[in-house]
């Protein structure tokens, strides 16, 4: 998946689970439309389908850390993808 | 510290309505609200009762989703009745997020449908079906969910009392809320319940062997509270809700003052869980007036709870007989609409409201023949123009819980 197919990926999570039309790439999600931490949670877990990809407890903590903008969604997922396994094993 | 606790606002959700026009009209009118049980994938094929106090009607929800994702269809309920309830107060947000405006609000048992959809995933006994458990899941179910939905949706920053005593929930709501202003702890607070559809409730009465079964074809024939061939209760949904205020602090604002509570009792039975107790009951009916500092004779109406079940009719029934005689007119609202468990309190009490506004009193509908041991009380069998000035809403739940409140026509 490109970073561009990723962005889009997001921000059709954002309109249709969020009801947060296109925020810009690096606006904070929190402050500037009430995305908080059960909405990170439910975001990964979407993630989680889309990348059809398991997570592992540790690595959702450390995400909600680090995802506060869109930009910074899609860094975080790029950055995990290689480590991740399919969700058909055990996760990591 | 002993204020004046007036009441300012009221909404409901009701299976004969959600408005005080359409809810009053159905009562004059004897219209019931208690339908065929709806079809699900649950046990409602096997249950005895195929009954239901329904609301069906649509609903308009204007809730973002911020909101809503919290929320399970009881807290749909209460967020809605709190809601029309605030647009007609005319509350400021200062005040309303100042800490002074509290919540007593509560349902029986949370949301059990979220609760069924967790216990669901939960039996499945796979790892990867647990993960489906959602994360706002418990939100949505707890027992205070329609507390704590109601605060955050409206910024209320008061106190939190969350009831969840089955038939006297919201009961308990209004008289907790009632001594928080009394008392000073809060200049006004929103009281009230809710409860969703819900199958599993009718489950547990169809097997206490409490539910009305003998009238499935003909729901409106049923309850039937004081009825000699009455069969059991009707399980019901809805939700409602009151705003009590200190007296001054409603003048002030200019607030449009609908009644007073002037008392609240609450005891248990300290005994058995289940059956009426008699002297229980006369001795949360005896504390309720003195609370309100009023004789039985200054008492104008009884609503009574009534659920229509064999024992339970007739113990209310010598209870009243035995504190108000034969005079004082006595009325079962849930004749209308079933038992709406947690909300039952809150919206006898409006319903009672509605009648000391418009001067009238309605009859305990399915009431074509007294149960000779329920026949020391005055029924109301036919509607009447009356004025209400002083009630007695009268309430008792599984676990020995009684509840008496006494509310009054306002008078500056």
């Amino acid at each position: 998946m490109t970073r561009e197919e990723l962005q889009t990926e997001v921000y059709k999570i954002f309109r249709e689970q969020f009801e947060i039309e296109n925020p810009g790439p690096d606006e904070d999600l929190k402050d500037m439309h009430g995305f908080d931490s059960i909405d990170a949670i439910e975001l990964l877990i979407e993630l989680e389908k889309i990348l059809d990809v398991s997570l592992n407890q540790e690595t959702k903590k450390d995400a909600m850390l680090h995802i506060r903008t869109v930009n910074q969604i899609c860094d975080y997922v790029q950055e995990l993808m290689p480590r991740q396994v399919p969700s058909n094993q055990n996760a990591v | 510290m002993n204020r004046r606790v007036v009441i300012t606002s009221e909404a409901a959700i009701t299976p004969i309505g959600d408005s005080k026009n359409t809810i009053a009209k159905n009562l004059q009118n004897g219209v019931s609200g208690v339908k065929p049980l709806r079809k699900d994938d649950l046990l409602g094929s096997h249950i005895h009762s195929g009954v239901y106090g329904t609301v069906d009607y649509p609903i308009e929800y204007d809730f973002a989703r911020k909101y809503r994702k919290t929320m399970g269809p009881v807290s749909y309920y209460a967020c809605k009745v709190v809601w029309d309830l605030l647009a007609k107060a005319g509350l400021n947000q200062d005040f309303i997020s100042s800490g002074r405006l509290g919540v007593a609000f509560g349902s029986i048992h949370g949301s059990p449908s979220v609760q069924r959809n967790i216990y669901r995933t939960f039996f499945q006994d796979d790892p990867a079906q647990s993960e489906k458990i959602s994360a706002v899941d418990y939100l949505k179910s707890m027992v205070h969910t329609t507390a704590v939905n109601i605060t955050k949706m409206f910024n209320i920053t008061g106190r939190v009392i969350s009831s969840s005593t089955a038939c006297t929930t919201s009961s308990q709501s209004i008289g907790y809320g009632y001594e928080m202003v009394k008392y000073g702890m809060q200049d006004a607070m929103i009281c009230g319940g809710a409860d969703e559809y819900d199958t599993t409730t009718v489950a547990v009465f169809d097997n206490l062997l409490a539910c009305s079964t003998a009238y499935n074809n003909r729901p409106h024939l049923t309850p039937r509270p004081f009825d000699a061939d009455r069969d059991g209760l009707v399980v019901g949904e809805g939700a409602g809700a009151v705003l009590l205020e200190e007296y001054e602090f409603a003048r002030n604002r200019g607030a449009n003052i609908i009644g007073e509570v002037i008392g609240f009792s609450c005891n248990n039975n300290g005994g058995d869980l289940i059956l009426p107790n008699l002297e229980g009951i006369c001795q949360t009916i005896r504390i309720g007036l003195q609370s309100a500092g009023i004789s039985p004779e200054t008492v104008d109406f009884v609503s009574a709870h009534a659920t229509a079940t064999k024992m339970g009719d007739v113990i209310e029934s010598q209870a009243i007989e035995q504190i108000y005689g034969n005079c004082t007119p006595v009325t079962a609202f849930k004749s209308y609409m079933g038992h709406t468990m947690a909300a039952c309190g809150v919206i006898e009490t409006i319903l009672t409201l509605y009648m000391m506004e418009k001067g009238f009193i309605v009859p305990t509908l399915n009431l074509d023949h007294i149960d000779p041991r329920c026949e020391g009380v005055n029924h109301v069998r036919e509607l009447t123009r009356a004025p209400i000035k002083t009630a007695a809403v009268e309430n008792f739940a599984f676990g020995g819980v009684n509840t008496n409140l006494i509310i009054k026509a306002f008078l500056p």
